[in-house]
């Protein structure tokens, strides 16, 4: 509660964002409701109205099937939140185990576990979500399982480098010499000594996995039509956006302001959670 | 390296999509398919499919590439060096805008134009490049004219087929009006996958710098009159390079994974653009050696560093 408290002080960068973000959700969930075009999401199209440019009863113009780019652009909103929160959530939820084993055990179980989450390290970033979203085939689930599968591997490190360290503190030293078990020792003390740097993490995380999906959307991998996903709403201009700019270009920029405001929310946790760490 | 290559062997093989539908073509006969099935050495069970094909990859074949029927190794070679030199170009531009942009933000710490720097630093690792590169089109391209929209030569029969480094080569071998041509096509693309670094480039430079600045030895230098900017470009900068390492490195992997998307954009025929294509059409031996190929790419770059490191750091050569 106090950190919310902390996140929506007044005028703080974070609030804006919070409110961003919180506004963006609440206008795409009742865009279908309000939005004249409402039915362009079910992937109607008028192409007597294709390519118009941005003008009072279509803000943000129309595309080549002579659907509103505003309705679209807003009702995809919901499309990448679901998607960041999802693939955070997965990645936290494999990962924190796996990385709490291995910091609180030592020995074998952490050189397997941390062997297993190397391979998948060695990959370039999005190489590995890529194939991965191959494999599965191209749809938005697999896109989530995608990043998920290929992020776990950060969260077994950050949790592990957690746990290596609480592990030794004198109260659960103390703990254990009390006969606690290893796996009261882990649900105890270490995991909430370890959540900190996994909720800054997460947050920055769910910003960056908007930008991946977009990606795989825009090569074909993501979400398919009649589906609206930003990057999809990209792709699907992409043969004509060389002269009709608005058709790419807002959804760019809600990618932009989403992801920023995840990354604000981001530093602004590390800097709430972590006071050692003096903002520069 | 081992484990790399069994995630994807075996992940590769659960691909949606018939392999042998698209060896044969349209409308096969039954013969056909038994031969393909037979050739393709696919009516063994999967373990002994990972066996030969481990074989044949120490042996240097990486099989053949269903969908264009040539040997998967010639085709990566070929466009090796594309995507070689374009990554390569933008990591080179992203570290040359970069680096003294961090410096000089951290010398100016608190005034205007570092919170300029700062926000744009910001900004810039909230893009989606992709989208980036469509904008620079329609700015550069489209209004302006000022560059071409894709691919590596304005006539492919000039250069030879995307043939090598064009823009080393040219210049080694003198041949101006095909290295202008060359950079020109090149500017756009690698302007677009540097702007993708750069900035996580200035970010790390700022902050290594700053905290440089608190160090009591930079103070010594002060106190004897050098101004800060001095100070920073003298000597300070130094202590910034380890991190500054580390994070081109890490950047250099990104940019590999952002040739799936800007090579698709700008047309340009490297091993990102060839591994789209692969995905698109269930190409499984070439999205192995796609994959194989970026992931070597990778942990070779982690040991080019860690070596840099050691020569810019005497303190870890011990």
């Amino acid at each position: 509660m106090e950190i919310i408290k902390q996140l929506l002080r007044p005028k703080s960068i974070t609030s804006y964002a919070l409110f961003f973000l919180v506004f963006l959700l609440i206008l795409s969930i009742f865009i279908p409701f309000i939005s004249p075009y409402a039915e362009d999401l079910q992937g109607a199209v008028h192409f007597e109205i294709a390519n118009q440019q941005p003008s009072i009863s279509h803000w943000f113009g129309t595309d080549a099937a002579g659907r509103d780019m505003f309705t679209l652009t807003i009702g995809a909103a919901i499309t990448s939140l679901k998607i960041a929160l999802m693939v955070v959530f997965i990645s936290v939820l494999v990962g924190t185990p796996f990385g709490l084993i291995a910091g609180t055990f030592g020995g074998w179980i952490d050189e397997i576990i941390m062997r297993v989450a190397d391979g998948f390290l060695a990959f370039p970033p999005l190489v590995l979500p890529i194939m991965i979203t191959a494999v599965l085939g191209p749809s938005l689930e697999n896109v989530i399982l995608g990043i998920a599968i290929s992020w776990f591997p950060w969260y077994v490190r950050i949790a592990r480098a957690q746990a290596v360290v609480v592990k030794n503190y004198d109260f659960v030293l103390v703990s254990k010499t009390l006969g606690a078990s290893r796996l009261h020792i882990i649900i105890k003390h270490i995991l909430p000594n370890s959540i900190s740097p996994i909720v800054i993490q997460g947050s920055i995380d769910a910003g960056y996995a908007i930008l991946i999906s977009a990606g795989l959307s825009f090569i074909g991998l993501g979400a398919q039509p009649p589906e609206v996903e930003w990057g999809l709403l990209i792709t699907q201009s992409r043969v004509q956006f060389l002269n009709y700019w608005w058709t790419i270009t807002f959804p760019g920029l809600f990618i932009i302001f989403t992801v920023m405001c995840f990354n604000i929310i981001g530093d602004g946790l590390r800097d709430i959670l972590n006071p050692k760490i003096v903002k520069d | 390296m081992f484990a790399v290559l069994v995630i994807i062997f075996f992940g590769s093989r659960y691909l949606p999509g018939d392999p042998i539908a698209l060896w044969v073509g349209d409308h096969p006969t039954q013969e056909q398919i038994d031969n393909a099935r037979q050739d393709l050495g696919l009516d063994q069970n999967m373990f002994r499919q990972f066996i030969e094909y481990s074989k044949k990859l120490l042996a240097g074949d990486m099989g053949i590439s269903l969908r264009t029927h040539q040997p998967v190794k010639e085709e990566l070679t070929r466009r090796f060096f594309a995507t070689f030199e374009l990554v390569t170009a933008s990591i080179i531009l992203a570290i040359i805008i970069g680096f003294p942009l961090g410096l000089y933000s951290a010398t100016q710490k608190g005034k205007p134009i570092d919170k300029i720097i700062k926000g744009f630093a910001y900004l810039n690792i909230s893009f989606p490049i992709f989208w980036l590169g469509m904008i620079l089109q329609i700015l550069f391209f489209g209004k302006l004219g000022w560059f071409p929209l894709q691919g590596r030569l304005s006539n492919y029969e000039d250069g030879g087929f995307e043939t090598g480094i064009i823009t080393l080569n040219s210049l080694l071998s003198g041949n101006w009006t095909v290295l202008a041509d060359g950079l020109w096509h090149l500017a756009l693309p690698s302007f677009t996958m540097a702007l993708g670094v750069l900035g996580i480039i200035i970010r790390t430079t700022r902050s290594a710098m700053v905290d440089t600045m608190g160090e009591p030895y930079f103070n010594t230098f002060l106190s004897f009159g050098l101004s800060t900017e001095k100070t920073v470009y003298l000597t300070g900068y130094k202590n910034t390079l380890v991190s500054v390492t580390t994070v081109v490195g890490l950047s250099y992997g990104l940019l590999l994974g952002g040739t799936f998307l800007i090579e698709s954009i700008f047309d340009w025929p490297g091993i990102g653009n060839y591994g789209v294509l692969s995905i698109l059409t269930n190409d499984y031996p070439s999205i192995i050696g796609v994959t194989l190929l970026y992931a070597s790419c990778f942990v070779l770059i982690n040991f080019i560093i860690d070596i840099i490191y050691v020569l810019i750091d005497p303190r870890i050569r011990k």
